[in-house]
């Protein structure tokens, strides 16, 4: 897979490692800045209040109130 | 050469799903990252800059009694045996909140007491890891450690007098007006902190109580009270 990717990016040596690089910084920022506080309410690793049983982030109907997780 | 080609074939799939598992393992390694990490930073900036807007506030603001903010934060968690500086304590336990690095108030399923009410339990919660980890430390409490909560003209002190070092997440029964399971049975002044436990996992709750000592009006300087020297 990445072999293939390796032989499809333009240019030389040089100019495949720049844009190897680029290409792993575009990704790593797409998935700090938008996959992951995507994922993050979804896995169960950091609710801190003690509550009834309701799902994360639920809103009281008419309330428009956050309930606690 | 029938049989070369099909194991040219086996080998770049078993190829391919190997750096398919090898790129899963690096986007986990990531995430850890960003949770324990990169939130913290962005919380933490996001605490500060909300934090010095609340001093700004009082700062401005006249002294005597003024309408309480609750949009911006109520006051300020001082807790010396978690080595953290000051947390700002704003209303609400929800992530939207939390994940702003500060520690909140109770609105659900028990409505918070205030340190000015007559009687009441302050109940407070804020996030173990990650998005400022404010409560990161709560294990370090223990008994008799000095709680302060800062507000603009009062500084209220609190003593620790019980924890709870796991309790299901489902017991709402610790932020009760009088919770008994920390001792007390009359109604007081109390002081609860939650957060997860243990570290880095969300199944149980610690849960930390303290109870109001004295009060100190604030003075001009904004000196500290002795627990905080």
């Amino acid at each position: 897979m990445y072999a293939w990717i390796w032989r499809h990016l333009p240019g030389n040596a040089w100019v495949k490692a720049l844009i190897s690089l680029v290409l792993v910084l575009a990704i790593v920022y797409a998935l700090f800045q938008y996959v992951f506080p995507w994922a993050e309410p979804l896995l169960p690793f950091n609710d801190v209040t003690v509550d009834n049983g309701m799902p994360a982030g639920a809103t009281v109907p008419g309330g428009g109130m956050a309930v606690a997780l | 050469m029938a049989g070369t080609r099909i194991r040219g074939r086996i080998a770049a799939t078993v190829s391919v799903v190997g750096e398919l598992l090898i790129t899963a393992g690096v986007i986990m390694a990531l995430f850890v990252v960003y949770s324990l990490w990169w939130t913290n930073v962005l919380a933490d900036r996001e605490a500060k800059r909300q934090g010095s807007q609340v001093r700004d506030h009082w700062a401005r603001q006249p002294a005597g009694p003024g309408a309480l903010d609750t949009k911006d934060g109520i006051g300020f968690l001082h807790v010396p045996a978690m080595r953290n500086g000051e947390v700002l304590v704003k209303q609400g336990t929800g992530t939207d909140v939390l994940n702003e690095g500060v520690a909140g108030y109770y609105e659900d399923p028990v409505k918070s007491g205030m340190p000015w009410d007559k009687e009441g339990n302050f109940t407070l919660a804020a996030h173990r890891d990650g998005h400022g980890a404010k409560f990161h430390n709560i294990d370090k409490i223990k008994n008799g450690d000095a709680v302060v909560f800062e507000t603009r003209d009062t500084w209220y002190v609190y003593k620790v007098f019980a924890e709870l070092t796991q309790t299901s997440r489902f017991n709402t029964s610790v932020l009760d007006f009088v919770p008994k399971e920390s001792g007390k049975t009359k109604p007081g002044r109390y002081l609860t902190l939650t957060t997860c436990t243990p570290v880095y996992t969300s199944d149980y709750r610690y849960v930390v109580w303290a109870e109001l000592q004295r009060t100190e009006k604030v003075d001009a300087k904004r000196t500290l009270p002795a627990e905080l020297r």
